[in-house]
């Protein structure tokens, strides 16, 4: 078979059989089917037929190392060689260090360490853990979980409903998960309260974590989620009080802090963790994605000594199940990606190239009055477009800015999701200045045409 | 921390093992930390064997330290370990494809996913998704069966009532979940004296059930073909046939949750092809990668997912790593090794094999309710007395004691709960280690049998 006829069969196979995550097969097959991706090396992709992209988004802002690192695959093989899986009650010695490595890497006395498979999973246990760590010292009342609109902490029902709740038709996942409450998110750009400046929108949403536990009443409040940048209103960065007053009133009320590191953790915001940006420390900890950059499915619950303390023995365990959770091969592939995001100081690059990049970004307001608002921490960037910098409106839905952009990336060598407004940048932390310039540039050029296309250039 | 007293140290003051508390590892040595494994041998640190009768969770289908499999997911990794958002890799499709063919009746499009939670909770999501697309948004609830098992997450952990305890846990449970009894041969909720009868009077329930809280308002009823979490529980051949008709009479999507059936484990390829039916949607794990790699998918049939073809109908709930490439790779591999060597037609036969030793071994030990199961699932239920079938108090720890035991005789096997001896392990099991579990087994029950008798 040629190349060609091989990437026809496939694109007709994945046409037929395949449910690809969030898109119709019929408007697939109407746009050319879907690209077929072959190979990976660095931050670049490359499909069957020979294009190459920039991954911008790396994954789900998921590949932190970067494509094509055998070492990596060369561990996981070994370990499968020893031993694939664990039997029940039993584990192998990449677990147990993966379990010591994060304790290690995580701040305070976050030092146990429930590995599952992904950051719906992990959030799920998080959550699960907290309420039944009430239950253990007497306070079974306490079931409610606070989060944040504009969050997202996965799609299994225990977390689908924290943050901004299911994607559109939300008639297609109710109903909702009792005792959800929810309270604004810290957009220093969009304040929900009115904050003029990142320090008022802080200490506004801080307060507002208060009056929701006040509201409902703390003795019924379990936890409260937050990741210490979110992703879906395009990495908001909170003012500085914001993360220290929360903690402050979550130990007032006796509120179990849990952050959610799935997409800031392993140096994704220039930092290890992205709460370290805050000095805070939180009762639990969430990793997935960075954790194994995406080359095998894994994420972690990392719980402090006085919480897990609840659950030593007896008929105090926790009673929670999933069958892949401390798998071997998932820690194997783990202890390799941290030595590499470690030995290769990619914290320190996320931090100076995303710098670097949000520098660039922010130059292209310049030219280009559809830039609103260049935003984010280390290699977590966004930029978001609206029609009016003066007012901050946001485009019509019906014109659908996203889709067109997205495609006009793609065209020049993008793979960039700008979903409604706002472009996400989420690269491997390998990304150099060359790289970020390349992107930049191509953003400069498909800004051009939309705003050509809208008649609202600068030149227009 | 080579050393192994420095990685128990380490497990004990770091690892939150699922299986138990650390404090009460300390006393008794746990936990075993596996160095390699083959078929079904486990050789620990310490240099002892063991063989796993569990399968893993009843999951290690091809058993352990295949090189093949290995070897896929390396040359795979190498390529490429990732994928951006909304493209596909040629062995994601392969794999979709793959399922598609082998999955009964037109059951053909593939949600990959990582594991059996994620899998029934997706599935359940779609059928509500579904019907919202076909104007019943009113159709939200979700009947299950009592004492049956769909996965830890929110969505689907109150599915069967059947977590581990302590229940309470997780709470508060989601909305709209409907229970209807399970059909037990041995121990029918309804008074059904034999498998058909019970089987009839609890399909006849479940109608009910959907009668009660109004068809309009049901989504999905969701079952194993053949129960696992209570000891591979066998419903009569009439069950599922009449569930089916039930679910079209009412507008109801059948799910069928295939994580521990799939892939051989009861003698076919599904465990709902004892029965002749083909659900709506099949959920697929376990099985599926052996535990080589963390994977699993929702197969939807071409009517439900047309449903979700054309402007604004797209279904979302992307999970990061569905249709990953290793993943996907390693899950091939895995059912080239399940179809080159026959390991349905193995576990059909094996399976035959060792219930017949089982139930003879055990006819005289009082201990023992039930010896039941179907290829190479299978459960002994053991009760205090057989006449009233009564249990043991959870006081008298018998699972403790018994894995005790076991482990003294080189098996790793955990019992599911206070009273059932759940066997599944991988269908490479050879009939000499068939034996060699038997023997056990009986040994243990005969200890066990004293040991209460003399109490």
């Amino acid at each position: 078979m040629t190349a060609a006829t091989e990437t026809e069969t496939l694109r007709q196979s994945a046409l037929r059989y395949l449910w690809v995550h969030n898109r119709d097969w019929v408007e697939m097959a109407e746009s050319g089917g879907p690209s077929v991706i072959v190979s990976g090396q660095g931050v670049r992709v490359t499909d069957s037929e020979g294009r190459s992209w920039i991954d911008v988004n790396g994954g789900y802002s998921c590949v932190n190392v970067g494509y094509g690192r055998s070492e990596i695959a060369q561990a996981a093989h070994a370990q499968m060689l020893r031993t694939n899986f664990c039997p029940v009650g039993t584990t192998a010695e990449p677990v147990v260090r993966l379990a010591a490595k994060l304790a290690e890497l995580a701040p305070g006395d976050l030092n146990r360490v429930f590995p599952v498979s992904g950051g719906s999973e992990a959030n799920e246990t998080a959550i699960k853990i907290s309420r039944a760590h009430h239950r253990r010292r007497g306070e079974g009342g306490r079931y409610r979980v606070i989060s944040r609109r504009g969050s997202y902490h996965g799609m299994t029902a225990g977390v689908l409903w924290a943050g901004d709740g299911p994607p559109a038709p939300k008639s297609d996942f109710g109903p909702a998960f009792p005792g959800m409450v929810h309270v604004p998110q810290p957009n220093p750009y969009r304040c929900e309260l009115g904050g003029a400046t990142a320090d008022e929108c802080a200490v506004l949403c801080a307060r507002a974590v208060e009056d929701a536990i006040l509201h409902h009443g703390p003795d019924t409040i379990a936890a409260f989620i937050g990741e210490p940048v979110a992703i879906p209103q395009g990495a908001p960065v909170p003012g500085e009080r914001y993360w220290p007053m929360v903690r402050e009133i979550c130990d007032r009320y006796g509120v179990v802090m849990i952050a959610d590191e799935v997409v800031c953790g392993f140096g994704r915001t220039g930092r290890m963790f992205g709460m370290e940006h805050f000095d805070v420390v939180p009762d639990i900890m969430t990793v997935a994605k960075g954790v194994v950059s995406a080359y095998f499915p894994l994420a972690a619950v990392v719980v402090s000594d006085s919480v897990a303390d609840n659950f030593a023995g007896g008929t105090d365990v926790l009673g929670h199940v999933l069958t892949n959770s401390g798998h071997p091969v998932a820690a194997a592939a783990a202890l390799r990606n941290i030595e590499i995001i470690e030995s290769e100081g990619l914290v320190e690059n996320a931090d100076s190239v995303g710098s670097y990049l949000r520098e660039q970004l922010d130059g292209l307001k310049v030219d280009h009055p559809t830039v609103g608002d260049v935003r984010g921490v280390g290699l977590f960037v966004a930029v978001e477009l609206v029609s009016d910098r003066s007012t901050r409106a946001p485009f019509p839905e019906h014109l659908r800015i996203g889709e067109r952009l997205t495609e006009k990336f793609r065209s020049r060598g993008l793979i960039l999701r700008a979903r409604g407004n706002i472009l996400h940048f989420g690269p491997p932390l390998c990304l150099t200045r060359s790289d970020a310039d390349e992107i930049v540039h191509a953003v400069d050029i498909a800004l051009w045409e939309l705003e050509g296309e809208m008649g609202m250039g600068r030149f227009a | 921390m080579t050393d192994r007293t420095g990685l128990r140290d380490a497990a004990l003051r770091h690892l939150w093992m699922q299986s138990g508390g650390w404090a009460d590892m300390e006393g008794s040595g746990d936990p075993i930390i596996v160095a390699e494994a083959r078929g079904l041998e486990v050789f620990d640190t310490e240099g002892r064997r063991w063989l796993d009768v569990n399968g893993g969770y009843a999951s290690v289908t091809v058993g352990y330290g295949r090189t093949e499999i290995a070897d896929a997911a390396l040359r795979q990794m190498t390529e490429l370990a990732y994928y951006p958002e909304q493209t596909v890799t040629p062995p994601t499709v392969r794999l979709a494809e793959r399922i598609g063919r082998l999955a009964p009746g037109d059951l053909e499009r593939s949600w990959l996913v990582s594991g059996g939670s994620e899998a029934n909770e997706t599935a359940i999501k779609m059928a509500r998704a579904y019907h919202a697309r076909g104007g019943q948004a009113g159709r939200f609830k979700v009947i299950s069966r009592r004492g049956s098992y769909h996965g830890a997450t929110a969505g689907v952990a109150w599915l069967g009532r059947a977590g581990p305890a302590p229940f309470y846990d997780g709470e508060p449970a989601p909305l709209g979940l409907a229970y209807a009894p399970q059909p037990n041969p041995y121990r029918c909720e309804m008074g059904g004296q034999t498998p058909s009868e019970c089987a009839v009077l609890c399909a006849g329930a479940l109608e009910r059930v959907i009668l009660s809280e109004g068809p309009e308002t049901v989504a999905a009823v969701i079952g194993e073909p053949i129960n696992s979490s209570a000891g591979a529980i066998v419903p009569g051949d009439e069950y599922w046939p009449m569930v089916r008709e039930i679910c079209d009479r009412y507008g109801v999507l059948l799910i069928c949750d295939e994580v521990v059936c799939g892939f051989g484990r009861t003698g076919k390829m599904f465990g709902i092809e004892h029965y002749g039916v083909v659900p709506d949607l099949m959920t697929l794990a376990k099985g599926l990668g052996s535990s080589y790699v963390p994977v699993g998918s929702v197969v939807a049939t071409r009517d439900v997912a047309g449903a979700f073809v054309g402007e604004g109908n797209a279904f979302h709930a992307a999970l990061t790593a569905g249709g990953h490439p290793v993943a996907t790779a390693a899950a091939l591999a895995n059912l080239d090794i399940i179809e080159q060597e026959g390991m349905v037609g193995r576990s059909s036969e094996l399976g035959d094999h060792f219930l017949g030793m089982l139930s003879d071994m055990l006819r005289s030990n009082s201990l023992v309710g039930d010896v039941r199961g179907r290829g190479l699932l299978v459960g002994v239920e053991l009760v205090s007395d057989r006449d009233t079938k009564a249990g043991f108090p959870e006081s008298l720890r018998l699972p403790v004691k018994m894995m005790k035991r076991f482990r003294e005789r080189g098996l790793l096997l955990r019992m599911l709960g206070p009273q059932v001896l759940q066997m599944a392990p991988p269908l490479c099991v050879t009939r000499a280690e068939l034996g060699e579990i038997a023997t056990a087994v009986c040994g243990v029950l005969s200890e066990m049998e004293s040991e209460l008798a003399a109490a």
